[in-house]
């Protein structure tokens, strides 16, 4: 099974060279068939054979370089291009036709479970441990906590801040919608008390600033150009240093990348956290305080889903989900402490 | 003598051809394209030469080459040699609103430059925007809709088919009143796009996918923009060919127009040399005076033309039985009614070339003798008839990759640049799914 995985593995990267090639000699500007980073592409295409269950994806993607190939004007190169091709047409048609297994084990997910988890980092991966959580329900504390004890940094709207920075965007314009309300400048990052929700919608611009915006977005809508911003950070801060980061789909996001993490969903039952919001933001009414976690609950799940397609707060998703409510703020930091051996 | 029916298998047979063989023998389709166009085309003219004699059978065919294919192809040539040389660069990303504004764009510039001018124009900025995604077929399947048939109903200029209703006495600003159809057609094929280009944008995302916008700001850099000098200069040669044939300097005492006499009663008229002449001359002075760079980067290859110039020579002869049949029955069919000639007019021209069969319905209007309606050189035609006509004959060439050359052209050009196209049938699939129920309701609301 090993085996037959590297040997995919080893087809597809060489499909991967060949269409850089084509894609070179051309000279083009234009699409190609493969148009991300190498192992991203690579991951994708076995993927793809493994989920779909046919060999016959690889074959598609190799047509469509063919094609390419075919429009080569220099007769040498496009020679030595085709003979390559042919040699890979080979390799691919004596592919099985069929990927199917009986076991239920998944490679790719069994190299994430947490029993692997000291196998999972390598030598020069740093540690990212990614936490989800509903509001209220102390999980910005326990974060928090678990980043202090491994001196390791936190971090949660700074992401956000350093995005804006980059987009050359002012804070006004821009709902921080991967976090949750959070008031900037107050004296302890996991006080999440704001009168702005982040969830609130954006305020109404006219035409001219609507014009800028898609200038300074790229045409995309703002939240997507923050969410692909955010995107790069987390991976260009993940080759750097360890970190503890709040929300925000990194756990989809350095899945994506292939960047070794772990990932932990904490919640609680909606009785302790809207007493804890109560406590917490002052609000006096209890149904007042039910209503804010309903909505932010439900702009999460609707955020989550947009950006990774995934179901947020579902178990299958995370190494690690934690009642809160069960352990406390410090048991569960020593939950998770116990999880990643690093006392 | 009338045509037989059986004449149509040779086109019946280069369909199935173009259907299938892409399909189960891939690559030796694409190696023996012509042998197979050459064989149907045979298949017909030698049954025909059998029926008809040696003469009329050289003379149809000369006919369809000289008079119909002839100025098709060059006329495609030149929009595709000119648009080539524009190329456009810059960070914009590929999404469900860039796309919208994209699409609204080629099919509004659809009428002024022709669909076949805006889809070349089009088609390669929205290859570039969308590189960064996976799933983009259907953002060309939609812009085939769009850019490259419903956006040409507006002017002469748009569509072949309202040129020759132009040349027979229709206005050249009457189709400028089907505005309200293509606005309401526009309106709901973008609504439907945007939800379905959103989920695949978000299925995009979710897989990691994300474009180069590392940058702040958005650049955009149009290079060879002076070949739009040239894009004019073909449009004017277009609507020359509508307007030249009328004057009397390019028509003889018969009131026949002029030209070089090819064989038989085949005649290259002067009017379609000039505009032959003006288009090559544009296309030249683009290569000319272009940077081959640009070419490179638009990743600029014959192989998109060469495929439709053979694959059209052979449609065009192999349909010529059924023209004619439909031309025998045009008055036969007994159709009155604005909806059946909207479908009647569009079923075919989704398989046929859609200006004859346009033509064929506008002569049977012509001779029904309706009291009222529009002046045309083939008599009364009410407007709401025209109207039906009209817009079968463009909305309708979207119906398959063969109803019009814009489509397949666009489909060559996303085959060549990393895209998997639908083939023949699931693109057929996705105008059941979406065309024909956009036109179910262009029945109910314009041509009840």
């Amino acid at each position: 099974m090993a085996n037959e995985e590297k040997n995919l593995r080893e087809l597809a990267g060489r499909i991967y060279d060949l269409d850089e090639e084509v894609y070179r000699e051309l000279g083009s500007s234009l699409g190609r068939v493969f148009n991300g980073k190498r192992e991203d592409c690579i991951e994708e295409t076995v993927r793809m054979m493994h989920e779909r269950n046919q060999a016959h994806i690889l074959r598609n993607e190799l047509a469509l370089i063919s094609n390419m190939a075919r429009t080569i004007t220099e007769h040498e190169s496009r020679h030595r291009i085709m003979v390559k091709y042919d040699e890979i047409l080979k390799e691919v048609t004596e592919l099985p036709t069929s990927f199917i297994k009986v076991d239920i084990l998944d490679q790719r997910m069994a190299q994430l479970n947490a029993l692997n988890l000291q196998s999972r980092f390598g030598e020069k991966d740093h540690l990212i441990i990614c936490i989800g959580r509903t509001y209220g329900c102390g999980g910005s504390e326990i974060g928090f906590t678990l980043a202090d004890t491994l001196k390791i940094n936190y971090y949660d709207v700074e992401i956000f801040d350093e995005v804006l920075k980059r987009l050359e965007a002012e804070k006004t314009s821009v709902r921080d919608k991967g976090g949750y309300p959070y008031k900037k400048g107050a004296a302890d990052n996991r006080q999440h008390v704001d009168e702005i929700s982040a969830f609130a919608p954006a305020p109404k611009s006219t035409l001219k600033e609507k014009f800028r915006e898609f200038n300074r977005y790229h045409g995309l809508p703002k939240k997507d150009a923050v969410f692909f911003n955010q995107s790069d950070l987390l991976c260009d801060m993940a080759k750097k240093e360890d970190f503890v980061v709040m929300g925000r789909c990194a756990d989809a996001i350095l899945t994506n990348n292939r960047i070794p993490h772990i990932s932990i969903f904490i919640t609680a039952p909606l009785e302790q956290r809207v007493h804890r919001v109560m406590e917490v933001r002052g609000v006096e009414n209890e149904k007042k305080a039910q209503r804010l976690l309903t909505k932010l609950d439900k702009a999460h799940i609707k955020y989550y889903k947009y950006y990774t397609g995934r179901n947020w707060g579902k178990a299958r998703n995370y190494d690690l989900c934690i009642n809160s409510a069960s352990y406390g703020i410090q048991g569960s930091v020593e939950l998770i402490m116990r999880m990643i051996s690093r006392e | 003598m009338s045509t037989p029916l059986w004449l149509c298998i040779p086109f019946a047979g280069l369909l199935f051809c173009i259907a299938v063989l892409p399909l189960v023998k891939g690559e030796w389709w694409e190696a023996h394209q012509p042998l197979v166009v050459a064989g149907w085309s045979v298949l017909f003219i030698l049954p025909f030469g059998f029926l008809f004699g040696a003469g009329a059978a050289l003379e149809t065919v000369l006919e369809c080459l000289v008079n119909d294919y002839l100025t098709f192809i060059v006329l495609l040539f030149g929009l595709f040699c000119v648009a080539g040389n524009i190329t456009m660069e810059g960070d914009l990303a590929g999404s469900p609103r860039v796309n919208i504004i994209l699409l609204t764009i080629g099919t509004l510039l659809s009428s002024w430059i022709g669909t076949t001018g805006a889809s070349m124009l089009m088609v390669r900025p929205v290859i570039k925007m969308n590189a960064w995604r996976r799933n983009r077929s259907h953002i060309l399947v939609f812009f085939i809709f769009l850019v490259s048939n419903i956006g040409g109903c507006l002017t002469p200029i748009g569509d072949p088919p309202l040129l020759m209703g132009f040349s027979r006495g229709v206005p050249f600003f009457w189709s400028l009143h089907l505005f309200p159809i293509m606005l309401f057609n526009m309106a709901v094929l973008l609504t439907i796009f945007y939800f379905i280009d959103r989920k695949r944008y978000c299925r995009d995302m979710a897989r990691g996918r994300k474009p180069d916008i590392s940058k702040p700001g958005t650049k955009i850099q149009i290079r060879g923009l002076h070949n739009l000098i040239f894009l004019v200069m073909i449009v004017s040669a277009v609507v020359l060919s509508g307007i030249l044939p009328d004057q009397p300097i390019f028509q003889d005492a018969e009131g026949h127009v002029r030209g070089i006499h090819i064989f038989g009663e085949v005649v290259l008229s002067f009017p379609a040399v000039i505009e032959i002449a003006v288009i090559l001359l544009a296309a030249f002075l683009s290569f000319k005076t272009t940077d081959p760079v640009i070419r490179k980067k638009n990743h600029f290859t014959w192989g998109a033309i060469q495929e439709v110039g053979i694959l059209f020579i052979g449609i065009f002869i192999t349909m010529q039985p059924a023209l004619a049949i439909l031309k025998g029955m045009g008055a036969d069919l007994g159709i009155t009614e604005p909806y059946q000639m909207f479908w009647t007019t569009g079923m075919l021209s989704s398989f046929l070339d859609n200006t004859p069969t346009y033509l064929v319905f506008l002569t049977t209007s012509g001779a029904i003798g309706y009291a009222d309606g529009l002046v045309t050189t083939l008599g009364m035609v009410p407007v709401k008839i025209l109207t039906a006509i009209s817009c079968g004959a463009v909305f309708m060439g979207a119906n398959t990759y063969i109803g019009n050359a814009p489509n397949f052209m666009v489909k060559v050009i996303a085959d060549e640049n990393g895209i998997h196209m639908p083939s023949f049938f699931r693109y057929i699939g996705w105008s059941l799914m979406v065309l024909i129920p956009v036109f179910l309701l262009d029945t109910l609301l314009f041509f009840r």
